[in-house]
């Protein structure tokens, strides 16, 4: 979509004859803009040439008319600029960089190949764009595009005064930068005033259509698309994104439609040639529906996830429903997928995705399936619980929410379903705590959009479900609720925080600041005296001496008790605690690294094992039932949760843990007779006989299942 | 063998304190000793190197790799290990771990590793039992392989004592034996026959086996 606003910022070049012609498709008049770039193939020099061939479409012609332009020397930071602007169009970011970098080199103060630099820099969402622009406005002050950028950059920010002050600034400059008008048109219309007193044409509006897009108002962003095709159908990366938006929202046939139409036209950028592959895969997925939820499993794993994820959907719904006081408005669809670059597909050219795990689209949740990245790396059941709090949050604001809000809001969810959930301290957010990089409440959005350091979405993640932690805590959890009323009320963070917290913004971000200095300040003061006992304690544990490994580990333990990534300290005190055969003391280390929110599956299995070794079955129970939530793909998990439910009476969730063995492990002896003494307990007989009768037929030796089998034939 | 195995294109080579050994020293070691039936477990890097040379009637070869160009340190050492140690490898519930159940379990254990670990497998562990050279990684009847291997018990952690068998007992034993033997037929004909059909006689079966295992234990 990001293509759009360069083809059209590309229109008003610098007086040059094929301006006209661009000039004429951007105010719609197609006729006259194909016969004007027409002309200009008759035209003497190969840039002009090449300018009318890329106006018609025929992008290789153009290509080579760019190559022969460049051959003949003249104007060398023109062709190399104009030409990356080609390449830029045609989804080619590594040649248009390299030409635009050319062209600063033959002429280093030539600002349209700042211009373009910046252009490509905003599609990926990165922070260079802001300071390309400002330079090409350096070298030309008078360069209105820049001016449009910047608006456009801004209003992405969720700046809309500085969007209005540069798109105003570019409409000084020029009438003709409809890139501005388009901005502020778009300001209105995010604003709900569809009466717009700009006027806008087909590019105009998917322009519009990508704020919608990137604000979550996916149905809003469809409509606007829809709008800029119905004046000019051939507008292919705006129905490319109308195809992917269309299959964000679960309307797969519609989407493949639109995305046909884009590849067979030749437009095969990324996005679609991605998103027709995934539509391919749609065979290999089954749908399952429950009165409130359509959850789309991939079939290999169907069975084996269903019980799961349908019993949180579920407890998700109910507490939801009771905490905002309202009901879905429709079926919620949940999309799970086996392999990430499937999910990843459905996020394309959204902003701070990095890492994500979840993504929701209205009242459709696509994510990782726990198969989808190595085990250990993230709690499926939160992430679902994180996703449908923004379905929730994005139904009751009309999608009138900004980011900081709702993933706080969900980081937040997490953490009051689970104590172990939510996003922890990790090393990462100390040392930005340590530098003092958190934004103030009114620029959070901004730590998403576009992070200014490496790891700033992951610490604005974690700053906003802090925040609205604080806020449940002081003012309850009306107050959030009073704020989700407000955006929905098209209040912004300022207006919300105010009404519902009684203090300005500034205000609140001291109070917040004070109270997470409070919360996480022992750690930040003793982080660096952490690291420096963590490495010793490792360190002297290699070296065999276990006592000194032991004697580092606690005397550091209280400084950064949230630690529980990689080599944790809980983990080194429990293995020298078993090397001294103190088991009890073992189980005390890895029961609170489990309670912090540890995830490693290894050590997980360990705890349970030891729980059970020291006769603490009903820990080892809730142990293994953790350890579902992070990685269900272990059979041995299932097959020992299904004998420590049975043992505790529960023969229902033993049959659900039987079966999830049987699902991975599909002819393993044990699976069939775990899950036949489960059927048994339920006093389901004619099933157990079946499972007892698979375990025999594979193993007709099997004396515990000859001895099942005798009971259940009396 | 656990350990670092190379591969120089002609040699595979086991790394030793001092001179390395070959894979022709080694088979020449192993073809003195003076045993029936022999298993050589290689679980060192590029050790699919050695199975030619080490593959001899009544041997099974084991090899963690399918050639010598697999150079990673390979997890089915591991896995093996486990196979010794975890009742789940006992896939037939016999009391006896095999060679043949042994290699299934570390087959699937490692593949199961790589996968969830989203790791590229650069190890696909091999076995013959044949004396030729076109190990397997899935032996089965069909492709003439693990007939050796599922006969060579490499683990009994029951004891199996055969003591004082009485005529009676004797007579059940045989009983035993042939309704096993049925099972084993009536498996052969599960394509031929409805799954009603096969479900009603399998069960009347193993009713009958766990019936007279009862009255053997009594």
């Amino acid at each position: 979509m990001r293509l759009l606003l360069v083809v059209a910022l590309a229109a008003c070049a610098w007086g040059a004859p094929w301006d006209d012609c661009r000039e004429l498709r951007y105010h719609g008049k197609l006729a006259e803009a194909k016969a004007c770039f027409s002309k200009l193939t008759s035209q003497g020099d190969a840039l002009t040439l090449a300018e009318g061939l890329w106006g018609l479409g025929q992008y290789q012609e153009a290509n080579v008319a760019f190559r022969a332009a460049e051959k003949s020397r003249a104007n060398p930071a023109v062709v190399k600029t104009e030409w990356g602007n080609l390449f830029l169009e045609r989804y080619q970011p590594g040649d248009a960089a390299k030409l635009f970098e050319e062209a600063i080199e033959v002429d280093p103060q030539y600002a349209r190949a700042y211009l373009g630099l910046a252009r490509l820099a905003a599609i990926g969402f990165d922070k260079r764009a802001i300071d390309l622009a400002n330079k090409a406005l350096g070298q030309d002050p008078k360069l209105y595009e820049a001016h449009e950028l910047l608006a456009y950059l801004a209003l992405e920010d969720n700046e809309p005064r500085t969007a209005s002050d540069e798109a105003h600034k570019a409409l000084d400059i020029s009438e003709n930068a409809l890139n501005g008008t388009a901005v502020l048109a778009s300001i209105d219309w995010l604003n709900g005033k569809t009466d717009t007193q700009w006027k806008v044409f087909a590019e105009g509006y998917a322009v519009g259509a990508h704020f919608f897009e990137i604000n979550r108002r996916y149905e809003e962003a469809i409509a606007s698309y829809r709008k800029a095709l119905s004046l000019d159908e051939g507008l292919w990366s705006a129905r490319s994104q109308l195809g992917v938006n269309l299959m964000r929202l679960g309307r797969p046939e519609e989407a493949k439609q639109e995305l046909e139409r884009c590849y067979n036209a030749g437009f095969r950028d990324a996005e679609t040639v991605n998103s027709l592959r995934l539509l391919d895969t749609i065979g290999d997925f089954e749908t399952v529906r429950t009165t409130a939820a359509e959850v789309v499993l991939n079939k290999k794993e169907a069975a084996l996830l269903r019980p799961y994820v349908e019993t949180e959907v579920q407890h998700a719904m109910a507490t939801y429903d009771r905490k905002y006081q309202m009901k879905l408005p429709g079926l919620l669809r949940l999309e799970v997928y086996p392999n990430h670059e499937d999910f990843a597909v459905r996020t394309i050219g959204l902003p701070g995705i990095g890492g994500l795990l979840g993504v929701t689209f209205g009242m459709v949740v696509a994510m990782d399936s726990p198969s989808a990245r190595p085990p250990g790396e993230f709690n499926w059941a939160s992430t679902l619980w994180h996703e449908m709090s923004h379905v929730y949050v994005l139904t009751a604001t009309h999608h009138l929410v900004p980011r900081w809000f709702t993933e706080g809001l969900a980081v937040h969810e997490e953490g009051a379903a689970q104590a172990d959930w939510g996003d922890r301290l990790t090393p990462e957010i100390v040392a930005a705590l340590q530098k003092k990089q958190l934004l103030s409440v009114l620029q959070l959005d901004r730590g998403f959009v576009r992070p200014q350091y490496p790891t700033q979405v992951l610490v604005s993640y974690y700053q906003a479900g802090q925040i609205c932690d604080f806020i449940a805590q002081k003012w309850g959890d009306a107050a959030l609720l009073g704020m989700i009323h407000s955006y929905a009320s098209r209040k912004s963070t300022a207006e919300a925080i105010e009404d519902n917290l009684h203090e300005n913004a500034d205000a609140f971000d001291k109070e917040f600041n004070t109270w997470l200095e409070a919360k996480t300040g022992n750690t930040v003061q003793h982080f660096d005296e952490w690291k420096r006992g963590m490495k010793a304690a490792y360190q002297a544990s290699e070296k065999g001496n276990k006592d000194e490994a032991a004697r580092q580990a606690q005397a550091i333990k209280k400084f950064y008790p949230d630690y529980v990534g990689l080599d944790s300290g809980y983990e080194l005190l429990a293995d020298i605690a078993v090397s001294r055969g103190d088991k009890a003391a073992a189980v005390r280390e890895l029961e609170a690294y489990r309670d912090v929110g540890g995830k490693n599956p290894g050590t997980l299995k360990k705890l349970a094992h030891l729980e059970q070794e020291t006769s603490n079955p009903k820990q080892a129970q809730a142990t293994l039932a953790k350890l579902n939530n992070v990685y269900p793909l272990d059979a041995d998990l299932h097959r020992q949760l299904t004998g420590l439910l049975l043992a505790a009476g529960d023969a229902n969730g033993a049959i659900r843990e039987g079966k999830a063995a049987l699902a991975l492990d599909g002819d393993a002896v044990e699976s069939h007779y775990e899950l036949a003494k489960a059927l048994h307990a339920a006093h389901r007989p004619k099933e157990a006989k079946d499972q007892v009768v698979l375990a025999l037929e594979a193993a007709p030796d099997f004396k515990p299942a000859q001895q099942l089998l005798l009971e259940l034939s009396q | 063998m656990i350990g670092h195995g190379t591969f120089d294109g002609t040699d595979y080579k086991i790394n030793l304190p001092g001179p390395d050994m070959t894979a022709t020293e080694l088979a020449e070691l192993l073809n003195k000793i003076p045993a029936q039936r022999q298993l050589v477990v290689n679980m060192t890097s590029a050790s699919g190197a050695s199975i030619a040379t080490l593959a001899k009637k009544d041997r099974i070869v084991i090899a963690s790799t399918k050639s010598g160009t697999e150079k990673n340190a390979p997890v089915f050492a591991r896995y093996w290990v486990d196979a010794l140690r975890d009742p789940a490898a006992d896939a037939d519930k016999n009391g006896t771990v095999t060679a043949l159940e042994a290699f299934r379990y570390t087959e699937r254990k490692t593949a199961s590793y790589f996968e969830a670990e989203k790791l590229l497998a650069t190890e696909h562990a091999l076995l013959t039992d044949t004396a030729k050279a076109n190990a397997v990684r899935d032996p089965k009847p069909d492709n003439g392989q693990g007939i050796l291997a599922a006969a060579f018990p490499i683990l009994r952690p029951q004891t199996q004592v055969a003591s004082n068998v009485t005529p009676e007992k004797q007579k059940m034993l045989t009983r035993k034996q042939d309704i096993e033997a049925k099972i084993d037929r009536l498996k052969y004909q599960k394509a031929a026959l409805s799954e009603d059909e096969y479900k009603q006689q399998l069960t009347a079966l193993l009713l009958e086996l766990a019936r007279t295992q009862a009255e053997i234990d009594r």
